[in-house]
């Protein structure tokens, strides 16, 4: 019953971590086993992004070479008992793990958890080889940018060659003021050029950098952002939940502006 | 007179192979000559001593042994007197002498330790820059900081508890003591810190990380 799912975008600094973050502690939120993958060797943040980087003592590149159990090298979540992270190893490349060797390891996983949450590295290289071994679904994550878009497009390509059916979109970043004034594309327009279903948007919020930099994704809070990721992780369990309003807030800020305007 | 000295290597150290047919006198001359030959070779190695092929007296032996240490940087641990029996011994003196001058010695390094990198040393380390995090620092000693550590040091890699880790601002993710480890607070002191130097040593295996004052100096051993 356990499914994989490997975040990536191909781009890089479009939100893979920070999605890997609130999605893994979402659906562990709403009673999944989770265990989240870094396989950015070598340049590893979701340790960083979970608050969990002063834990560390083993990590995936040891428990691929065999220096220890994957039970030791995964971390226990600070708050929630059901969620835990493999961390990636900092001061090795992406060629110390083969996609064989990933494959066997997440095979390994499935018997304990309900959900493995790969979070991709940038690039097309071994490292996202490496990720998309033993998945069996994707997220890919994009913001309305063409150069986001553009990458986003070649990983569903590189996706189908694979036989990773099962991808969908997730739209980061909107910015609803922007995309009024025509400024920025739209959700609609992103769906369009890369014709996968979306799964969810989620608008750029200044939370998710606050939440970042203390290392608590803000999933299930009641930030716009928070509530956004938590919609996703309703749908990756199959439940039909309707797209927020990502315009909603911005509505009723600028009414109190407008108030104290007059 | 070539082959009347010879020096062979052996497990712990080097065997001296002597002619019994030449007059001591000539044999001291000898043994200068190729000991001096060779001090490029052995630099300061530490090793243990075997002679063969002549019967010395005490002190012939360490008339010899005189000769070495001023024609040579060797550091003559002991003499052995071949045989398994005592090989151990003599094995066990030879890294005990390593080890102890290790731990007083320190390797320094200038530079940044950046992510990802890893600084390893089998001595003591001082580093004359900042650890940042994801920066990792492993010595067999002692390491001390002369910046900001924000990464992680693993000291005492030997196994010596006395081993410590000093730094100007001290706040890293993780310091490992021999086998003991801490970790940061995961939720970090807000507000004003003092900065001062401060120590991590082990007792009653936990970590302790206290300002660097006299009390502290005082229990200090290296």
């Amino acid at each position: 019953m356990s499914e994989v799912i490997v975040v990536t975008s191909g781009k890089g600094g479009v939100g893979k971590t920070t999605t890997s973050a609130n999605i893994g502690t979402g659906l562990a939120t709403l009673g999944k086993k989770v265990v989240l993958i870094d396989t950015d060797i070598g340049l590893r943040n979701l340790d960083v992004v979970m608050g969990l980087e002063n834990r560390i003592v083993y990590n995936l590149v040891d428990v691929v070479e065999g220096n220890c159990r994957a039970k030791q090298a995964m971390i226990k979540d600070k708050k929630l008992n059901n969620l835990f992270l493999l961390p990636s190893a900092q001061t090795r490349d992406k060629t110390s793990v083969t996609p064989e060797q990933m494959q066997a390891l997440i095979n390994e996983l499935r018997e304990e958890f309900d959900y493995i949450i790969l979070d991709c590295p940038a690039g097309i290289e071994q490292g996202f080889k490496n990720a998309i071994a033993g998945a069996d679904r994707a997220l890919i994550v994009t913001t309305p940018e063409v150069s986001a878009i553009r990458d986003a497009d070649r990983i569903i390509g590189l996706l189908e060659a694979n036989n990773i059916k099962k991808q969908h979109l997730i739209v980061n970043r909107l910015r609803m003021d922007m995309v009024k004034r025509g400024d920025m594309m739209s959700i609609e327009d992103v769906v369009d050029i890369l014709s996968i279903d979306l799964i969810g948007a989620v608008p750029d919020d200044e939370n998710i950098v606050i939440s970042t930099n203390h290392g608590e994704p803000l999933v299930g809070t009641d930030c716009l952002s928070g509530k956004a990721f938590m919609n996703i992780c309703h749908r990756i369990m199959g439940e039909e939940v309707p797209f927020l309003n990502l315009e909603t807030k911005q509505g009723f800020f600028s009414k109190l502006a407008g108030v104290f305007k007059k | 007179m070539k082959g009347n000295v010879i020096i062979k290597g052996n497990k712990n150290g080097i065997k001296l192979v002597l002619d019994d047919k030449i007059s001591f006198d000539e044999l001291k001359d000898l043994v200068a000559k190729k000991f001096k030959s060779s001090a490029g070779f052995f630099k300061d190695s530490s090793v243990a001593l075997e002679f063969e092929g002549r019967q010395l007296s005490d002190d012939e032996q360490v008339e010899l042994i005189d000769i070495i240490s001023e024609n040579s940087d060797l550091n003559i641990v002991c003499i052995s007197e071949g045989g398994n029996e005592k090989e151990k011994e003599y094995k066990n003196l030879v890294n005990e002498g390593i080890s102890n001058i290790n731990s007083q010695m320190a390797q320094f390094y200038k530079g940044t330790v950046r992510s990802g990198q890893v600084l390893e040393s089998p001595n003591s380390l001082v580093i004359i820059g900042d650890v940042n995090p994801g920066g990792k620092v492993v010595a067999g000693g002692s390491v001390v900081v002369i910046g900001t550590l924000k990464g992680i040091v693993f000291a005492g890699g030997k196994g010596n508890e006395k081993s410590f880790v000093i730094a100007l601002d001290m706040q890293p993710i993780q310091i490992k003591i021999c086998d003991i480890i801490a970790r940061s607070p995961d939720y970090a002191f807000k507000g004003k810190k003092a900065i001062d130097v401060k120590i991590a040593f082990v007792e009653d295996d936990n970590i302790y990380i206290e300002p660097l004052n006299k009390d502290v100096l005082n229990d200090i051993e290296i």
